[in-house]
């Protein structure tokens, strides 16, 4: 094969690869089955880094509520972690090693890790479960960067909420649709 | 530094002078030799905008302007790819150096691609992922058209990418790639004849060195792996300059970078809270600095030369700074190591005369 064919090869074999690639996530994140997690706010000056937002998973649990089924020892070991739909939002509702145990304490389950910590015994003290589920940034344009910066700034005064919209699919894999702070919705598109 | 025909003709001028070597014969013996192989400034310029123009598109994704739809930018930054790929391969028989920059170019631009497919599906959330992939990218396009320069990116990718690796306590969640880019680099350095890779790749099987270290948990007693590292590059260091005099174009390259590794391992091994025995570390330090700085100056490669001086310095702060060595102490070693480097010296004047 000559140098010129060759590189044509590499070059078109690439371009193939990453349309394809591009191609099988548009389809399975449409595909998949959509849920809302909760989203802890953070300092917004340390959640923006030029224009992304970080992520924190993180849903609170009232105060003398336990950690969900799984997550009492606090494992943070890859497994799959069982979700329940809520009015607002879905909830954590248990973790196990496998899939099918993680079926049997939510209707949906997802792949990743999580980590509890509850003191329920103790009235005045609120726990938390934070998820790592690989859906970490939200990439997106500085002005809505900004704007989605100041409505968690304003949820820190309990005016708003922020939820991550992800999309579970067949795999239990989390791909990340959007976000909604503050009632607003920002979702990842091509346009 | 006079270039060798410069030096020979003022030679000659003596010579003809004393009358060694007949006028006649200057111009005849200076025609016969070739002046080095020099990089044009117009070249090198075009490896630097090559090098620029594919960080600007890295930066114009990155930058996340919404002027266009993702889309649109997708499309814009994959038809850009396919453009300079396809300048490459027009280039590839009679423009060699284009060639290597054009798939230079590609390999940033391929990476931008990877880049904006990761703000759309969040890939971000595995940056290895991505810069693995690009990594990868670079590597088949400099295998398709023999570009050094894109190899050179690819091990930049790869090895950034082994530094994002997700850590579990102390350990590495899985093998560092660039334990197979690395030797890879090196052996196409050697067959490609690329000086440029050679830089690169002698300088990334230290670091891969390092991240299999990190990655394989090992803790030995008194640093022995970190000091097996040292020998290990010594050996590597000592083979690549019994090949640079045999006239190898790419290994005094590789003997210098190589030699700054063994020197840094070594100066790594004595640190730290379980390192050897204080004393003893510091003066083989000391006088492993001293004696590449007298190999550096011997075998005329600046590079071995600054390694020497530069860890010989270090060895002197390090020994001056050690807290629990006295100052009575720090004078012993120097003065041991002074009265060693010295004693050699004489032996060496005294064969040499012999």
């Amino acid at each position: 094969m000559s140098l010129p064919v060759r590189i044509w090869a590499a070059a078109l074999l690439l371009a193939a690869l990453l349309a394809g690639l591009v191609t099988r996530e548009t389809l399975a994140r449409n595909a998949g089955q959509e849920a809302r997690l909760a989203m802890q706010t953070v300092d917004p000056r340390g959640l923006l880094t030029g224009h992304y937002v970080d992520l924190q998973l993180t849903e609170a649990l009232a105060p003398g509520v336990a950690c969900p089924a799984g997550l009492e020892s606090a494992p943070n070991k890859l497994g799959w972690i069982a979700l329940r739909p809520g009015p607002d939002f879905a909830h954590v509702s248990g973790y196990a090693a496998r899939r099918a145990d993680a079926a049997r304490l939510g209707p949906m389950v997802m792949r990743g890790k999580a980590y509890c910590y509850a003191a329920p015994e103790r009235r005045d003290m609120a726990g938390w479960v934070t998820l790592d589920i690989g859906v970490r940034r939200f990439h997106t344009d500085q002005a809505q960067a900004e704007a989605l910066a100041k409505a968690l700034s304003d949820r820190r005064t309990g005016e708003a909420t922020a939820f991550a919209v992800v999309s579970v699919g067949q795999d239990g894999k989390a791909r990340l649709k959007g976000v909604i702070v503050g009632g607003r919705r920002a979702d990842l598109t091509w346009y | 530094m006079a270039s060798y025909k410069v030096r020979l003709s003022a030679d000659l001028d003596r010579w003809i002078a004393d009358g060694l070597v007949p006028e006649t014969s200057r111009e005849p013996i200076l025609a016969g030799v070739a002046e080095p192989r020099r990089l044009e400034a117009s070249a090198a310029l075009a490896v630097v905008g090559g090098l620029l123009a594919g960080v600007a598109v890295i930066a114009f994704v990155a930058a996340n302007w919404n002027g266009i739809p993702r889309l649109g930018r997708f499309g814009l930054v994959l038809a850009i790819f396919l453009g300079v790929s396809g300048a490459a391969a027009w280039c590839a028989e009679r423009r060699p150096l284009a060639r290597n920059v054009l798939l230079l170019v590609a390999s940033l631009v391929f990476a931008a691609a990877i880049g904006l497919t990761g703000q759309i599906f969040d890939i971000a959330g595995e940056p290895r992922a991505a810069l693995h992939a690009a990594g990868l990218g670079a590597a088949l396009l400099a295998l398709s058209g023999r570009s050094s320069a894109a190899f050179a990116a690819s091990l930049l990718f790869i090895a950034i990418g082994d530094a994002e690796m997700s850590w579990l306590g102390d350990r590495m969640a899985s093998p560092p790639w660039l334990a197979l880019a690395a030797p890879a680099g090196v052996a196409l350095a050697w067959a490609w004849r690329s000086k440029p890779l050679a830089h690169a790749a002698a300088i990334a099987l230290p670091l891969a060195a390092l991240y299999l270290m990190i990655w394989g948990d090992v803790n030995m007693k008194a640093n022995l792996e970190v000091f097996g590292l040292a020998l290990a590059f010594g050996g590597l260091a000592a083979i690549a300059r019994q090949l640079e005099a045999q006239d190898h174009p790419v290994a005094g390259v590789a003997y210098g970078w190589w030699v700054w590794a063994m020197l840094g391992f070594f100066a790594a091994a004595g640190l730290g809270p379980h390192g050897p025995p204080v004393l003893l570390h510091r003066a083989l330090w000391l006088a492993l600095a001293g004696g590449v700085t007298a190999l550096g100056l011997h075998d005329r490669r600046p590079l071995v030369t600054a390694a020497g001086a530069v860890f010989l310095a270090g060895a002197i702060a390090t020994i001056l700074f050690d807290l629990g060595l006295g100052l009575m102490s720090a004078a012993a070693v120097f003065a041991v190591v002074a009265a060693a480097a010295l004693a050699g010296g004489l032996a060496l004047r005294r064969r040499a005369r012999a």
